[in-house]
């Protein structure tokens, strides 16, 4: 009678297992969220896009150019320091951080005007960015580390704050914040010296870390709408992340899904019917041996 | 050793939670559950099972208070997990915001985790009741509670953020959040400490020492975790977990309360809401 069970149990199980084996559907990866596409071994301190021009500077002072999206640089003559203005332009908008830290405002061609209720973001503050695909949105980092956002109606919060890395070592510098000044996506981006890459999708309400496939410091983000590729200047290297979506469990329907839940039905209920028949023998009295 | 008084409760939790590990784990190596069960009712649906079975047959009456705490640690948490989208199915658009939908959730696993006390108070033999240990709070308890909760808050802000993902605060996000997210960060403290230091760890008690108790809920309170975050590698999590698990036990066992590990488990738990960043795959 046991063995009988025990039998069928296992056939069960073979069958389980078997239908669910041949019934599996193997997706096909998603692109890996950060690829070094060049110059590894390379510190680099900077980095501009536009379109299939990559520039990057390095920290021993090289500047280097790609024209062909990053598969080959070659050194820029006289090697001129590559900047980031801090001012940026999403459709109609134009915003900008003075360098006493006030962050100004246009719409079309209006001319530039303090946005009310807007922070001082302190001397020497110049990282900010406003994503095209939510209007009135930007994000900025002031000196002291806060990164404020702005919503789409005009209010300003503290969105994050950064906290120490260790017990003896303090908080990671945010090195940069970018978003794509076309309208591909609502993400936006927040690069540090020791938390990588964080990324924002409601305008900087809520972060993630994003950092898969990239070291803890990354030193300038530049995002170029026309390949919708962002890179990541590292002391490793040059990285890329294309536009994808976040990586998630794969939906199944209909026969997979019947399969599927008949396959994990069973390995529960063979698990259970085990446990019974172990339990039962277990709570048996001992035998008593002469 | 089977006439030990200790064996049935501790076969059981042997058996018990190598049948709950293979419903677990076994789906992963030829599919990919998430897709399919992502509230891990197949967990559930084992626990469930060997708790009737274990009532309809006496010869199993002494596995009931064991089986008791596991179903209430497993079938709370699917519950727990699929709320949010049993009030989306049945309230559409009027459902409420995903933060009350977790609080919801947590009162429910609450309400789950307190029937099943109500059954191993009321089903269990008076030898083998739990102590629960929920009577008394005390000045002891109190000054425990409130000083593991700060050395909870100095270890965290010790330890290598990245080890713990706590790296930065989100006040906006905390604002709107935190008004539905500690309450129910609270309730999930208490109902997982009425599973794991009162329903089990107060069963295996009567048949054992408390040291052994303590060891051996603290074990299932690790592997547990296991099915908490399926988004990512969550092994290394679990000796963290058991050790997480042992000092909680402890806690218990020498005030007299579980009120101290309540309070900080609710702490740990409000304290990853404020400060840890999630990842692309889940904590």
């Amino acid at each position: 009678m046991g063995s009988e069970l025990a039998r069928r149990l296992a056939a069960a199980a073979v069958c389980a297992v078997a239908v669910c084996t041949l019934t599996t559907r193997v997706d096909a990866e998603a692109a890996a969220w950060w690829t070094r596409v060049a110059l590894a071994g390379s510190d680099l301190s900077q980095v501009r896009a536009d379109g299939a021009t990559v520039i990057v500077r390095t920290r021993g002072g090289s500047t280097l150019m790609s024209t062909d999206s990053a598969r080959s640089f070659s050194p820029v003559q006289g090697n001129p320091q590559v900047t980031v203005p801090p001012q940026t332009r999403s459709g109609d908008d134009t915003w900008i951080v003075t360098s006493a830290g006030s962050v100004l405002h246009a719409h079309g061609s209006a001319s530039l005007a303090p946005d009310p209720d807007s922070p001082d973001l302190g001397p020497g503050a110049h990282l900010l960015a406003a994503p095209a695909s939510l209007p009135g949105v930007v994000v900025a980092v002031a000196t002291d580390g806060t990164v404020w956002r702005r919503d789409m109606a005009g209010g300003w919060g503290r969105a994050l704050l950064l906290l120490p890395a260790g017990l003896t070592s303090g908080v990671p510098r945010i090195t940069a914040v970018a978003a794509f000044t076309q309208p591909v996506t609502n993400t936006v981006y927040l690069s540090t010296d020791g938390y990588s890459v964080l990324l924002s999708t409601d305008g900087g309400d809520d972060w993630i870390h994003a950092n898969p496939g990239l070291p803890d410091s990354v030193a300038a983000l530049a995002a170029d709408s026309a390949s919708r590729v962002l890179y990541a200047a590292t002391p490793d290297g040059l990285y890329m992340h294309g536009l994808q979506a976040f990586p998630a469990p794969p939906a199944y329907h209909d026969a997979a899904l019947a399969l599927r839940w008949l396959g994990t039905a069973l390995v529960a209920l063979l698990a259970a019917a085990s446990a019974v028949v172990a339990l039962s023998r277990a709570m048996m009295p001992r035998r008593r041996t002469r | 050793m089977r006439s030990a008084v200790w064996w049935p409760c501790a076969a059981t939790l042997v058996l018990g939670t190598a049948a709950l590990g293979a419903a677990l784990l076994v789906p992963y190596t030829f599919s990919d559950p998430n897709g399919v069960d992502p509230y891990v009712a197949r967990i559930s649906g084992v626990a469930v099972l060997l708790l009737v079975v274990a009532y309809a047959r006496a010869d199993l009456a002494s596995t009931r208070p064991v089986l008791l705490a596991l179903t209430a640690v497993t079938a709370s948490f699917t519950l727990l997990a699929a709320t949010p989208q049993i009030l989306v199915d049945l309230f559409g658009d009027r459902a409420p915001s995903g933060d009350a939908q977790v609080f919801w959730a947590s009162l429910a696993q609450l309400v789950a985790t307190l029937a099943l006390m109500w059954l191993a108070w009321r089903r269990t033999p008076p030898t083998l009741v739990p102590k629960l240990r929920i009577e008394k709070l005390g000045w002891l308890a109190a000054a425990v509670a409130v000083g593991a909760s700060a050395l909870l808050v100095l270890v965290m802000l010790a330890l290598p953020a990245s080890l713990l993902g706590r790296l930065a605060l989100q006040p906006v996000a905390l604002t709107r959040d935190l008004p539905w997210l500690w309450p129910a960060n609270a309730l999930q403290g208490l109902s997982q400490e009425l599973q794991f230091r009162g329903l089990l760890m107060g069963a295996l008690e009567r048949v054992m020492s408390k040291g052994w108790a303590n060891v051996a809920q603290a074990c299932f309170f690790g592997f547990s975790h296991l099915a908490v975050n399926y988004q990512g590698p969550v092994a290394p999590f679990v000796p963290v977990t058991i050790a997480v698990g042992l000092v909680l036990g402890w806690m218990v066992q020498r005030t007299g309360s579980l009120w101290p590990a309540v309070i900080v488990h609710a702490v740990a738990d409000i304290l990853i809401t404020i400060g840890v960043v999630s990842g692309l795959y889940g904590f």
